[in-house]
């Protein structure tokens, strides 16, 4: 009989233990994803009233930011920044960072291609910043000789289809938008390349076989027949990096700099980013409110690429 | 002239990868690998050279002493070394039994049509912007931490909302989803015959999830150092509240601090007016990025160690 | 009565139906084996019987089942798997745990042993009867991954005898072994079975044949035909029973 007593108690107990427990792991993993919707709300609620403050949605969007005496202003330079040195660094980010995942992916038996692949496990955890100062130093470095015998003649000669190209091309201060994209395109790179090498890697063997066989040459095996299998992969990578790249601040700060004018590329560049970065640590309350504001268009245009790239994955 | 060659070099020689991708892919593709190889080298030769100065009028001496007197150009980042140690600390600590929390939530307590739902909250909570984080952290958690702290100690332990625990506890929240997304894997990969066996034992559920967690005992130490690399690197939600204190070493939490990404984030626009501070900043950079590496190649090494 | 009574059980998969009512007493002290080509369900009736089956979220139950004439739906599972232990088709030791801590982990977790020292008897009585004990007593500590196929089976053997189990589940246990290994399994069912209640599934008539007191024929979800054994392979009732057993059915 008291074995029996015992047996039970000892069950009871562990089922105890075991409910406690589960209870504990789920608190915490819901106490990982709470910030979220703390952040999300924060922002919102402060940033929409902080833009209608500010002159409403469109103005926001277009209008120069507030100095601290202002009590109307927008994001409008710092937004198109954000914009051109984004969809830059994107298309590098994927230019660069496809071809290479297909390298590292599929032609792993080559010892450089571990040697490549190591290369890119570093540098996809790289401290923006440093990549940030990278690009500085080699900009510093360049600047001068990269005007001179480039840029200055380049832009003379095609001086004559307007005005308009010099917000493009031309001499490059030191601090310019092609820095900054340069410096974030080094941050998507790896991203988009270790995406798309595992995706070639969890092809199957068979279908891989297949697939050369198919195809011919190598560029038609791994570009056209696998497509279907890796495209859906590669996508998501390119969608998610351009989300990613959109919010960075630490690789912009000593490259695109910030500006709060609409001015040439080829000058210090404004990003949503490095307003917030420098309007939040005023005392302004003006300021204050427009870094909300930025915040707020910021998280939608993440949120948005966010929800398409997973709806599509 | 070697800035000049290497920046006028790059475009073509990436149209050249481009080009060789159609007519010789193989060749093409390695291409694409060097300039990744490459792009590290040049990182870590620019940076010894601009560090260069300051390691050679002071020695290794920048990275053993607490100072930032830009007037009399003498530099010293210990502070932020220990920062940086002590935010990561605090950090990982929180962070763990979170991601912990995650994986175990994800794969053994929710329903299966809610996991796809939960599992994207959390990778949202990665892909975030830092900033927005650091405003957050600057106008909310600051203060509501400050008052937090002090009504548990009592008194006024925290004097201000700026301090490095305020910092350590931003960072848990963002490098969380680091962690956890490995520890899911690794979970994940548990194989059904093991699962059976833990369970025909008579494993309660809770049980089981503590046998499981032990055989991807790996991918927890791989998720970890992942983790520690990220909250190690983070610098603009760091900076934004980690209160800016340049010249006093501290070890308590409760004050304010600085750590080596967000001593260069807040020093840098002053670099341009003294000779030594950006060769200091530089040797700071490359101290983190020597941790940073040191840290992920043993996190990629623990995971594949554990993929026999 | 019987050890073990299964009645009008039936089991689907979501919308596949794989046991469509079946009625079964296994008796007590004896090997029974359920035999049948791929797919018949047998794995599926075995995983019932110690309610493994609720790991699979899929999989509907419905229908009674008794062990020594209680509801086995209506115990505490852990009790349920302290008296009706499992050995599966693929040993599956856990991988990174030492052979020592393999056999313990089950005793330790249900608090079934007191000390150390009983610990370590119940352990090794377990190997014994496994006939592992002499292979592996001077690398108890060794991570269990590390033994050969055969030494993995046996080592899952210990595990499930260190129960002290009144039943004793199979799932194909000598399918993944060599002939020397699997006679010696079947060596050791012949002897356990003194006892405890086995259970044996098998897709190999012969071993049914060579091995068990009592033998049912399962074929799409339903049990043809049970009984002695030997009735059943020089008498077969029915037509499909005798086509498996004389290998004409697969």
């Amino acid at each position: 009989m008291t074995a029996e007593r015992k047996v039970e108690d000892i069950t009871a107990k562990r089922m105890l233990i075991n409910w406690l427990g589960l209870g504990l792991f789920a608190l915490l993993g819901v106490a990982a994803v709470v910030p979220l919707f703390l952040i999300i709300g924060d922002v919102y609620i402060k940033g929409i009233d902080a833009i209608n403050r500010l002159g409403g949605l469109w103005h926001f969007l277009t209008e120069l930011p507030p100095t601290p005496v202002d009590e109307r202003g927008g994001i409008g330079p710092m937004l198109v920044g954000t914009l051109y040195m984004t969809a830059l660094g994107a298309l590098f980010g994927i230019a660069v960072g496809f071809p290479l995942g297909v390298y590292i992916g599929e032609m792993r038996r080559e010892k450089f291609a571990n040697v490549a692949r190591a290369g890119v496990n570093i540098l996809v955890e790289f401290p923006t910043i440093v990549v940030g100062l990278f690009v500085y130093a080699v900009m510093s470095l360049a600047k001068e000789d990269l005007n001179k015998y480039l840029l200055d003649p380049l832009s003379k000669a095609l001086s004559p289809l307007g005005g308009w190209i010099t917000q493009f091309i031309g001499p490059l201060d030191g601090f310019n938008a092609y820095a900054g994209a340069a410096a974030l395109s080094i941050i998507m790179i790896p991203y988009v390349a270790l995406i798309t090498a595992s995706a070639y890697a969890s092809i199957e063997q068979p279908l891989r076989e297949a697939a050369y066989a198919i195809g011919g040459r190598d560029f038609n095996a791994l570009f056209v027949v696998l497509r279907k299998a890796v495209s859906r992969a590669v996508v998501t990578a390119a969608l998610l990096g351009t989300a990613k790249i959109a919010g960075e601040t630490a690789p912009l700060l000593f490259t695109a700099f910030g500006n709060t004018y609409y001015a040439p590329f080829t000058g210090p560049t404004g990003a949503v980013s490095l307003w917030i970065w420098y309007a939040a640590q005023t005392p302004y309350d003006v300021l204050i409110a427009s870094a909300y504001g930025a915040a707020a268009v910021l998280l939608t245009i993440i949120l948005i690429i966010f929800i398409v790239a997973r709806i599509r994955g | 002239m070697l800035g000049f060659l290497l920046v006028v070099l790059l475009i073509p020689y990436l149209i050249a990868a481009y080009g060789l991708l159609f007519v010789k892919l193989r060749w093409g593709l390695r291409l694409f690998g060097a300039f990744i190889v490459a792009t590290i080298g040049l990182l870590t030769a620019m940076f010894l050279v601009e560090a260069y100065p300051i390691i050679a009028r002071d020695g290794v001496a920048v990275f053993l002493q607490t100072r930032w007197d830009p007037v009399r150009e003498s530099y010293g980042v210990l502070q932020a070394l220990a920062g940086t140690v002590l935010t990561s600390a605090v950090a990982m600590a929180l962070a763990m039994p979170m991601a912990l929390g995650v994986a175990v939530t994800i794969n053994e307590i929710l329903p299966a049509r809610w996991r796809g739902v939960f599992g994207s909250l959390v990778d949202l909570t990665a892909t975030m912007p830092t900033v927005i984080y650091g405003l957050w952290g600057l106008f909310v958690l600051g203060p509501t931490l400050q008052s937090l702290v002090n009504a548990l100690a009592g008194s006024t332990v925290m004097t201000t909302p700026y301090t490095l625990f305020t910092a350590g506890v931003l960072l848990a929240i963002m490098i969380t989803p680091y962690a956890a997304a490995v520890i899911r894997e690794g979970y994940s990969l548990v194989p059904k015959p093991v699962e059976e066996a833990i369970y025909a034992i008579g494993a309660t559920r809770f049980e089981a999830v503590l046998i499981k967690l032990r055989y991807v005992r790996n991918y927890i130490i791989g998720g970890f150092f992942l983790a520690l690399g990220r909250a190690m690197g983070e610098t603009v939600a760091v900076a934004m509240v980690v209160g800016g204190n340049f010249a006093k070493f501290t070890t308590n939490i409760f004050e304010s601090g600085i750590t080596i990404s967000s001593l260069i984030a807040l020093q840098f626009p002053n670099a341009a007016s003294y000779q030594y501070m950006a060769p200091a900043l530089f040797a700071a950079a490359l101290l983190l990025t020597l941790f940073g590496l040191a840290i992920n190649a043993v996190a990629i090494y623990i995971i594949q160690r554990g993929q026999i | 009565m019987a050890k073990i009574e299964l009645k009008d059980l039936r089991v689907s998969f979501g919308a596949s139906p794989v046991i469509t009512g079946v009625n079964l007493s296994i008796p007590d002290r004896s090997i029974t084996a359920l035999m049948g080509p791929s797919g018949s369900g047998k794995s599926t009736i075995l995983r019932v019987l110690n309610r493994l089956i609720e790991l699979y979220p899929e999989a509907k139950v419905s229908g009674e089942v008794y062990l020594d004439g209680q509801n086995i739906f209506d115990m505490n599972v852990l009790e349920l798997r302290r008296r009706v232990q499992m050995i599966f088709q693929i040993p599956n030791p856990i991988p990174n745990l030492s052979i020592f801590e393999n056999v313990a982990l089950g005793l330790k977790l249900n608090r079934l042993v007191k000390g150390r020292k009983e610990l370590f008897e119940r352990v090794k009585s377990a190997l014994e009867k496994a006939q592992l004990w002499d292979d592996v007593k001077n690398r108890l500590d060794m991570p269990a991954g590390k033994l050969s196929g055969g030494q993995q089976q046996r080592l899952c053997v210990a595990r499930a005898l260190a129960f002290e189990p009144e039943v004793l589940l199979a799932d194909e246990p000598t399918a993944n072994l060599d002939p020397e290994n699997t006679a010696k399994l079947e060596a050791l069912f012949l002897s356990l079975k003194k006892e405890m209640t086995i259970v044996l599934v098998t897709h190999y008539p012969p071993q049914a044949a060579r091995v068990s007191d009592y033998v049912a024929f399962l074929y799409k979800g339903q049990i043809v035909e049970w009984g002695p054994t030997k009735d059943i392979f020089t008498k077969p009732r029915h037509e499909l029973t005798e086509k498996y057993v004389t290998g004409r059915l697969y």
